[in-house]
């Protein structure tokens, strides 16, 4: 039970992270229709923007003040980075077929993947203490560490944010408008290109943001890092149904947690692998997503 | 009118035929293994660049797990001819037809799900099978797990092993070059432009394109039984997502639906690497910074790839190079 408790923390706190990043996949999909497979190297930018800008500043000691400015530096780096790549790789792509977009997308994926092992190189960086870890307290035998609770708050910080902009902003609703009727939207006056770029940015910044944090608790950032956290993130907004925001948070919440049964009960090797049968089992009988609301299509 | 396209494409194979015939002589006494391996190796990625044409090209889905299923041949094929057929050169024409059908099986429990949803599933899917795939082959102790499966039969000699390299890539061009024009290949067209006006007409969307995912990925499994028996070493690693995205770079570059395109392609993208194996970029592998600005590059200058949808004959006619 102690086991199962600890299991169950841990879980969650890695699926806040999964959370995150979906939320970039997914407002991407309900914005573009495109699986924006560079998302999870912006999410790795961000654990290597943090990593210099310590470097830089020349952080020392871990205090809160550093761990929040490293939090917010990652966040807008990534937010900027994220922009760049949607202004000089996709938007000269809006108006052709689907498919350029999405080579595009893998193309880039590669470039900053390869790219960061020649410019960052290829070994794993330590990445630098921001704040203490600590045990906190204990329930039921299980300890809560400062780190984890951390993770938690900042998701659900961000997650309210997001959550504001979406539906209580001039922005937020203009994207929901672009996101439904993209050919009526400019009709209303909305600028569809500036609400594409800021969907890109706050994405990234949620990457960005959940980079930081997944450094902090597992303080090894190498080139490659992004890819699978961004298939299972990427199976996490599936999972919750695509386009969906609240279905994004929930499928890597649950995503999470599942992962760590499989690694806590033994069967950690074929953890890769679990992502991806979830998602073929999701397209099998549900392929909505659990709160995927449009309309069945056909391919 | 008919009749001369029927010609050309005739001329087509049998050019490509003699002349691999010839140079394989040729180069079986005048030239060194380096030259060999290469000139096999480019007939296996031509054979992966035409599988994956004929379903992103033709059919207009994303597969991104080809290395998935040349992996599932290339098992298949090697413990076949060990475990099964006595381990003779002989019967290698077999293991890798074999491979191909048990390939051609996954593609069909992979196409299950893909089709379901508007939009590029399938790229998930096939990517989470090569996954998958790469995981199950890493846990089985019998094939070597992550230490590889090794010693596996080869041709006894350069021009045999060519020949039958040969032979496969020429059936594997003639047989999706002739669907491509064949009602089948036009109703993948039609259903490209204009889904709906094609269901319509009475053509089934989602049996035709899943049609064209078994077929691509039984070539897929062709090309994994060649490349176990040329290399006679197989692991994990050989399979890796790198060499997915080469196959797609390859079809992206020949131009997608041009099956021609795709073996021109796949020849200049073998030589490359070796060119570029001078410079100096310390462990990383160079190909994976030229690979994807290419691919970037070419997306947005030129997205049609060098021929576009055409093949290589009507491409020089369409210039006024060659007469028609």
């Amino acid at each position: 039970m102690e086991e199962f408790l600890q299991h169950s923390l841990n879980g969650l706190s890695f699926g806040s992270i999964y959370a995150l990043v979906a939320l970039g996949y997914t407002m991407v999909y309900g914005i573009l229709g495109m699986i924006n497979f560079a998302h999870s190297e912006i999410y790795m930018m961000g654990a290597f923007m943090c990593y210099y800008f310590a470097l830089w500043m020349g952080f020392q000691t871990p205090s809160p003040i550093n761990f929040t400015l490293g939090l917010l530096f990652a966040g807008l780096m990534a937010g900027a980075i994220g922009f760049l790549v949607e202004k000089f790789a996709y938007k000269p792509l809006r108006k052709s077929p689907k498919m350029n977009s999405l080579i595009t997308a893998i193309g880039v994926s590669i470039l900053f993947q390869y790219g960061g092992q020649i410019i960052f190189g290829a070994n794993p960086k330590s990445f630098p203490t921001l704040i203490e870890d600590q045990n906190l307290f204990e329930i039921a035998g299980s300890q809560i560490h400062l780190i984890d609770l951390l993770i938690y708050g900042v998701s659900a910080l961000a997650l309210l944010g997001l959550h504001f902009i979406i539906y209580k902003t001039q922005t937020g609703r203009a994207m929901r408008a672009v996101s439904s009727r993209p050919d009526m939207s400019p009709l209303m006056g909305i600028d569809n290109n500036k609400i594409i770029s800021m969907t890109f940015i706050i994405g990234s910044v949620l990457a960005g943001i959940a980079a930081v944090l997944v450094s902090i608790k597992y303080p090894k950032i190498d080139p490659m890092m992004g890819s699978k956290i961004g298939m299972s993130a990427f199976v996490a907004a599936v999972f919750g149904g695509i386009g969906s925001l609240h279905g994004a948070i929930i499928g890597g919440l649950m995503l999470g947690v599942g992962e760590y049964y499989l690694i806590g009960y033994g069967a950690s090797t074929y953890r890769d692998a679990l992502s991806f049968t979830v998602l073929i089992l999701i397209l099998l009988y549900k392929p909505t997503g659990l709160f995927g609301s449009q309309l069945k299509e056909k391919i | 009118m008919i009749r001369m396209i029927q010609i050309s494409r005739w001329t087509q194979a049998l050019i490509f035929l003699i002349g691999f015939l010839i140079l394989g002589i040729a180069l079986h006494f005048f030239l060194n293994s380096y030259i060999h391996a290469i000139l096999i190796s480019f007939m296996i990625n031509a054979i992966m660049a035409l599988s994956l044409n004929f379903i992103t090209g033709l059919a207009d889905q994303f597969s991104l797990g080809h290395a998935g299923l040349m992996a599932v041949g290339a098992y298949t094929s090697a413990l076949l001819s060990k475990e099964l057929l006595s381990d003779h050169w002989f019967f290698i024409p077999l293991t890798v037809l074999a491979a191909g059908l048990v390939t051609s099986f996954v593609g069909y429990l992979v196409s299950l799900p893909s089709f379901k949803l508007k939009g590029d599933y399938l790229a998930i899917v096939t990517l989470g099978m090569a996954e998958i795939v790469r995981v199950l082959i890493l846990n089985w102790n019998s094939v070597g797990g992550p230490r590889g499966y090794n010693a596996i039969i080869k041709f006894p000699n350069f021009l045999l092993s060519y020949s039958f390299s040969v032979f496969v890539l020429v059936v594997t061009f003639v047989v999706l070059f002739r669907l491509k024009k064949s009602w089948y290949g036009r109703n993948l067209w039609a259903l490209n432009e204009d889904d709906i006006a094609a269901e319509v007409m009475g053509l089934d969307l989602v049996q035709s394109k899943r049609n064209a995912f078994i077929i691509s990925s039984f070539f897929a499994g062709i090309g994994g039984g060649v490349y176990a028996h040329h290399l006679g070493y197989i692991s994990p690693g050989s399979f890796s997502f790198l060499i997915s995205v080469q196959i797609l770079i390859m079809a992206v570059l020949g131009g997608l639906g041009s099956m021609s395109g795709s073996v021109i392609a796949a020849f200049i993208l073998t030589i490359l690497p070796e060119v570029l194996r001078s410079l100096p970029t310390g462990s990383v592998d160079v190909r994976m910074i030229v690979y994807p600005i290419i691919l970037i590059l070419m997306m947005i200058l030129r997205p049609q790839g060098l021929l576009g949808r055409m093949e290589l004959l009507e491409f020089l006619r369409s210039k006024n190079w060659i007469r028609s």
